[in-house]
């Protein structure tokens, strides 16, 4: 019985090696004739839609470049790895990438939390990071290495307070999520408060993932303000504005870019209609390359693109400009990403200021008949 | 907004009753706790979701055939990944039901996707005000059904010769099967009816917030779970009692302490609850044979 089992332990463990030098022979023969780019992103765990959206942009950034005959004849690669939206995995997904020398630059990571997690790793190995969605005011200082497509929570949540006095609130009540992301947007927008004269009744934070805000919004119902304003992501600001509707509430709801997606409208069905939000990425608008890759998107996966799909889509993009014009080396994509001056992106027109943080304009937006528009 | 809370509280507290029982039925025959149950409720709000959308068939026939569909797949786990174990050490079936939650979320998201799907039903959205409380139709569903399900249940068990079965076998699955019980249908029989109700609490939250999604068992699981330890785990009584009791405590708490602690303080509570009755509130002291 136990030399059975030692035998059947041998085995497997021959099986295992047989698998991973099989690996390695893989990733050893594709590094001569290709291009290779990491993208790390929650592909599983509770973030894996916005993952999901991540993948979608990138790969078809690649396979754009691909099938117009690649960079020089090289085909180029996506290297997709998970990090479940952790920033510990993330540390781990980025020690595998920066130790890869095949990796010319990393598109990633979603969550603030994880990009400012791995930020040391890769400005330690001089491998330049683009994140397409981590907008928390300490990316700022990531490193130089580190850039990013989206702009800093600081700026939107600036922005939006003008725009909230515009519309002539007075009274406004905050729920946002209990992240850097959330915390950030929080503590500007309420800095920005006073001098724009709205009146903060009420800041409720919630959990990522948190479905009940009856509680919550139980809460700010009493406060009785004019609009609530939402830092966080669309799943949540949906199940909001519907479960406000359920309360019977009589309010307007503003937000950031991030809940700029088809699911904010089809799971928030009539209760967000006259939702105000920002947008860099707004395709139907002025802007004819997010238009164009609307439609190249909506052609290959049969669905919309949401605005992460669309920063990760403009990241994977400028990385491929960046070896097309400067050739495949990891230090040329920094000197090519500093350089870069009013690029035409899907997101908007943008460059880069010293620290590696965006430089761009949002479109303000609105719902109208279950569709975004631009707001007058 | 005190009514309002408790309304709020009592709404979310049914569901994590009902999935709190499939739980609690299962430990009381088997003494395994069923990781997977928040997953099969997942599965259950997802195969509402089919039946709505893609066979257009009325709401109550909805409800029906998700629970038959999520009862058979109950029955199939347990015979496929626990049914094997039963003769293993305790640590095995925990093991392997931690593997059919993962099994199953991956499933859902590869037949369903990733993304969190709106519930395709105009139902539930017209809302009433009594007073200061404002209550939506889905909430009077949730509060209604749940009841008339727990009510049931609780008249099977004591009163029906097969509930009767049922209790035998929760009591010791030896002397059961040796007075000629089939124990092992008792136990299919546990698993289904656990299934079916966690499909009714799946239906009635997709509707309740409008959106499924493949990942929705974990939190639900866990707080039901600890609804289930709570209010003493192999009682029913003390399902029902503890989801109720944790939906309340977590929305007052949420309404007048902070929302941000909420989850900490119905934790807090039931360490407490805990460390003054070990066997829960309702839950019967077991001597350990040694």
């Amino acid at each position: 019985m136990k030399q059975k089992r030692k035998l059947s332990i041998g085995l497997i463990a021959i099986l295992l090696i047989g698998i991973l030098s099989a690996c390695s022979n893989n990733s050893g023969s594709s590094e001569s004739n290709t291009i290779r780019i990491g993208l790390a992103a929650p592909i599983s765990g509770t973030q894996a839609q916005y993952g999901t959206a991540f993948k979608n942009g990138a790969e078809l950034a690649a396979a754009q470049i691909n099938e117009s005959g690649g960079i020089d004849g090289k085909q180029v690669e996506i290297v997709v790895s998970d990090d479940k939206g952790d920033s510990n995995e993330a540390v781990t997904v980025a020690n595998k990438f920066v130790s890869d020398k095949s990796i010319l630059a990393v598109v990633g990571h979603f969550n603030s939390s994880a990009t400012l997690a791995t930020a040391p790793v890769y400005n330690k190995s001089k491998i330049v990071q683009i994140s397409p969605s981590s907008s928390a005011p300490g990316v700022t200082d990531a490193g130089e290495y580190t850039y990013r497509v989206i702009t800093t929570d600081a700026f939107q949540a600036d922005y939006l307070a003008d725009w909230s006095k515009e519309l002539g609130y007075s009274k406004v009540a905050l729920i946002y999520e209990q992240s850097d992301f959330g915390i950030g947007l929080l503590d500007v927008y309420k800095q920005a408060a006073p001098e724009n004269n709205i009146e903060i009744t009420a800041t409720e934070a919630y959990n990522p993932g948190e479905k009940d805000f009856s509680t919550v919004l139980t809460k700010i119902k009493a406060t009785n303000p004019d609009a609530i304003f939402i830092g966080g992501f669309y799943n949540e600001a949906a199940l909001i504005a519907q479960q406000a509707q359920k309360l019977g509430m009589d309010v307007e709801f503003i937000g950031v870019d991030s809940l700029y997606s088809e699911a904010l409208l089809e799971l928030g069905q009539q209760s967000v209609e006259d939702f105000k939000l920002i947008g860099f990425f707004f395709p139907g608008g002025d802007n004819a390359k997010a238009t164009e890759f609307a439609e190249q998107y909506q052609a290959s996966y049969n669905s919309k693109p949401d605005t992460y799909a669309a920063y990760s889509y403009v990241a994977t993009s400028l990385i491929i400009d960046a070896i097309k014009e400067q050739g495949a080396d990891r230090e040329s994509i920094k000197t090519f990403l500093d350089q870069v001056k009013d690029y035409e992106g899907a997101t908007g027109t943008l460059s880069f200021d010293e620290n590696g943080d965006v430089v761009t304009v949002p479109s303000k937006l609105k719902v109208e008949n279950g569709e975004f528009v631009l707001s007058e | 907004m005190l009514f309002q809370q408790i309304t709020n509280g009592l709404t979310i507290g049914m569901i994590y009753a009902l999935i709190a029982l499939g739980y609690t039925m299962v430990y009381g025959i088997l003494k395994i706790v069923n990781f997977a149950h928040g997953d099969i409720y997942m599965i259950g709000s997802f195969l509402g979701l089919f039946f709505l959308k893609e066979l257009q068939v009325p709401l109550y026939v909805a409800f029906i055939f998700s629970a038959v569909v999520t009862a058979l797949l109950g029955v199939t786990i347990e015979r496929a990944a626990y049914r094997p174990l039963r003769k293993a050490d305790r640590i095995v079936p925990l093991i392997s039901a931690l593997g059919v939650s993962t099994f199953l979320i991956s499933v859902a998201q590869l037949i369903w996707g990733t993304e969190m799907r709106p519930f395709p039903t105009t139902f539930g959205a017209k809302i009433y005000t009594v007073g200061s409380v404002t209550i939506s139709e889905i909430q009077i569903l949730i509060l209604v059904l749940s009841c008339l399900l727990m009510v049931g249940l609780h008249l099977f068990v004591k009163k029906t010769k097969i509930g009767t079965a049922m209790r035998a076998t929760s009591i010791s699955l030896t002397n059961a099967a040796l007075l000629g019980i089939n124990t092992n249908r008792m136990i299919s029989l546990a698993f289904a009816i656990g299934s079916a109700l966690a499909a009714c609490a799946g239906i009635m939250v997709g509707i309740y917030y409008n959106a499924v999604y493949p990942t929705m068992g974990y939190m639900a699981g866990i707080n039901a779970f600890t609804a289930a330890v709570l209010g003493g785990i192999g009682s029913i009584p003390g399902a029902m009692l503890g989801g109720v009791l944790l939906g309340l405590v977590e929305a007052l708490a949420g309404a007048y302490i902070s929302t941000q602690y909420k989850s900490v303080i119905s934790f807090a509570i039931l360490i407490i609850v805990l460390l003054i009755r070990p066997s829960g509130i309702l839950g019967k002291k077991e001597i350990d044979k040694v």
